[in-house]
């Protein structure tokens, strides 16, 4: 699929040069192609593994965006969707300090996706590298909500080995399937300039799944969460919660890496959190909205940025989440700046 | 060795809520104490004493049921509704809640969360707590901007709130000052008497928390008469003229403002 829609960009932009992996790309393309026929390929495109593709002189315009909306609908939409659920649950993974079981299980997706690479290459055995993404994803959310210390290590050790052992072995696979280097480090970087439809309906309706349990048990999650001695001294099944919990965040996580990139994925499950934490000074739900929205923009806002400035999809995302928690930064300086100034003007009068 | 004063049950016709019978508390099966036995009725107020790394807080995580015995058991009432009030400063003080979102967690119990939204009772008893420990203008402060000892405040509101026949309090008033302690544990007697619930309260705060207890539970590891260490349980007065007791805490008045049960 992915070379069906290289092969529709190729057609499109005869003469390409190497080297460029942006949206000026696509828009190139859909230029070339207003029917936007890759739209509907059901593949997903990495400009970097594209290479060949060329790129337009001019910077792309709203208009241009406009007309190959056809295209890049799928590919925001996923942004915001990814946005909305791992922003959700970011607020979790900050206030729980598990920003490093967010990389790993990230680090994991992307190990999913190489060896669903090296399988279907090395056995011929046609596997979805999105189902790749989510059992490893799966299965590094599962490891990480053991208890460590039966094994005599602390949390802190079997992240680090988490960590260290899958994104060394995304590398050392991906050494092994050059031919494919490019699409692995998309996906691991996330330069998902289109995606499919079915990818993206595969992320709403597991969005959706985990948004219900989220919302439909969240005064068990965020009890379990902050203050886990009490929740279970009240008999709630602590254990449990914190494993649907973990589960949730890889089970989207993994999703998400297949459609976006790893990146991404990784910038999305956590800095929303971070903004939402230092802007919001209303009840715990609202947080959590709050987290969600700024996730969501993110997502569609870092896909804008990409389009505009040309740059790499998933690091327009993730340095896109990195400037919202700036500017939350700069409003709570501000208020709680403003609010010391109320307090003592009041005090001197 | 078990070393318990005799005959309290007379006065204390309370209804028996939980019991240790021969308990040995430890990690990894490594005792901390040697085997006691405790009786916790209802209305009544325990201390738990020890120094540092005396066992206490082990104890306590056994008597709820959160780490096994290392040997002996320990007899819950079925059905018994529990509740743990951590120090304040367990709880991250980040945490984007209010006080009437930590006080209101006190109504979750089981599988209570299955019901995604607040009823109309678990606001009235979130307001009633918060009320009833004068915190009720903690309601909407964000658990961020509070004091610690407003947070112990809120926390203890979550434990009003939960309706617990046992509640177990580590170091309530850790974050509070001399005034602020002794008001905090003559309410405390007033709720338990009021209430009908069994305290059992690991504290530092020995002279300030004594006159209102009933017992007190002496954890004395290394009571050099007895190899293995020791037990002391009992009325509150007597333990505290132990001399093992008073080598740590002084002379205390014990037991001397517990009249709001009677």
């Amino acid at each position: 699929m992915i070379h069906h829609v290289l092969a529709v960009l190729d057609a499109a932009t005869p003469g390409a040069g190497p080297g460029n992996d942006d949206l000026s790309d696509v828009a190139a393309a859909i230029s070339a192609d207003p029917g936007g026929s890759a739209a509907h390929t059901g593949a997903l495109v990495h400009p970097g593994a594209a290479g060949h593709v060329d790129t337009l002189d001019t910077q792309p315009s709203w208009h241009d965006f406009r007309q190959g909306w056809a295209m890049y609908r799928e590919a925001v939409f996923s942004g915001g969707i990814a946005g909305l659920t791992l922003g959700f649950m970011a607020v979790y993974v900050v206030l729980r300090r598990m920003v490093f079981v967010s990389a790993a299980v990230t680090q994991a997706a992307g190990l999913g996706v190489a060896a669903s690479f090296w399988i279907s290459l090395q056995l011929g055995v046609a596997l979805d590298p999105a189902w790749g993404a989510t059992a490893m994803a799966l299965g590094t959310a599962v490891v990480l909500a053991g208890d460590p210390r039966r094994w005599g290590l602390s949390r802190e050790m079997m992240l680090g080995i988490a960590f260290a052992l899958t994104a060394g072995a995304a590398v050392l696979i991906g050494s092994r399937i050059p031919q494919e280097t490019g699409d692995i480090q998309a996906i691991l970087f996330g330069n998902a300039v289109v995606v499919s439809a079915g990818d993206m309906h595969h992320l709403l309706w597991t969005s959706v799944g985990v948004m219900i349990l989220q919302l439909w048990w969240f005064r068990g999650f965020s009890f379990a969460s902050f203050d886990a001695v009490s929740a279970r001294v009240q008999g709630l099944p602590v254990r449990l919660l914190d494993v649907i919990l973990l589960l949730s965040v890889g089970v989207v996580v993994g999703e998400v890496a297949r459609a976006l990139g790893a990146m991404p994925a990784f910038a999305m499950s956590t800095l929303p959190g971070m903004a939402a934490l230092l802007l919001v000074r209303g009840p715990l739900w609202a947080t959590f909205a709050v987290a969600s929205l700024i996730g969501a923009a993110a997502g569609v806002g870092g896909y804008l940025l990409a389009y505009r400035e040309q740059f790499s999809v998933g690091p327009a995302q993730a340095v896109t989440a990195v400037g919202l928690v700036v500017v939350a930064a700069l409003i709570h300086a501000a208020v709680g700046l403003a609010i010391r100034l109320v307090r003592w003007r009041r005090r001197a009068a | 060795m078990i070393d318990r004063e005799p005959g309290p049950e007379p006065d204390e016709p309370g209804e028996l809520v939980a019991e240790t019978r021969r308990l040995v508390v430890g990690y990894r099966g490594k005792p901390l104490l040697p085997a006691f036995d405790l009786a916790l009725r209802r209305g009544t107020v325990w201390l738990v004493v020890g120094r540092n790394g005396s066992g206490k807080s082990t104890f306590v995580r056994t008597l709820l049921g959160l780490t096994a015995p290392v040997a002996g058991r320990v007899i819950r009432r079925p059905r018994l509704r529990m509740s743990y009030v951590p120090q304040a400063s367990d709880l991250d003080g980040a945490l984007p809640v209010r006080g009437g979102d930590v006080a209101v967690w006190g109504r979750l119990r089981g599988w209570g969360f299955l019901r995604p939204w607040l009823s109309n009772a678990d606001i009235d008893a979130q307001r009633a707590a918060l009320a009833d420990i004068d915190a009720a203008a903690l309601e909407r402060t964000r658990f961020s901007e509070m004091s610690g000892g407003q947070r112990q405040r809120v926390l203890l509101a979550q434990m009003l709130a939960s309706r617990a026949e046992l509640v177990v309090l580590d170091e309530p008033t850790a974050a509070m000052d001399g005034t602020s302690e002794r008001a905090a544990y003559r309410r405390l007697r007033e709720l338990v008497a009021e209430r009908r619930m069994t305290a059992v309260v690991v504290t530092h705060a020995v002279a300030v928390a004594a006159p209102f207890a009933d017992h007190i539970a002496l954890f004395d590891p290394d009571d050099p008469s007895i190899e293995g260490g020791r037990v002391r349980t009992g009325a509150a007065a007597e333990v505290a003229r132990d001399p093992r007791f008073e080598d740590f805490f002084g002379k205390v008045h014990a037991g001397t403002a517990t009249g709001a049960r009677a």
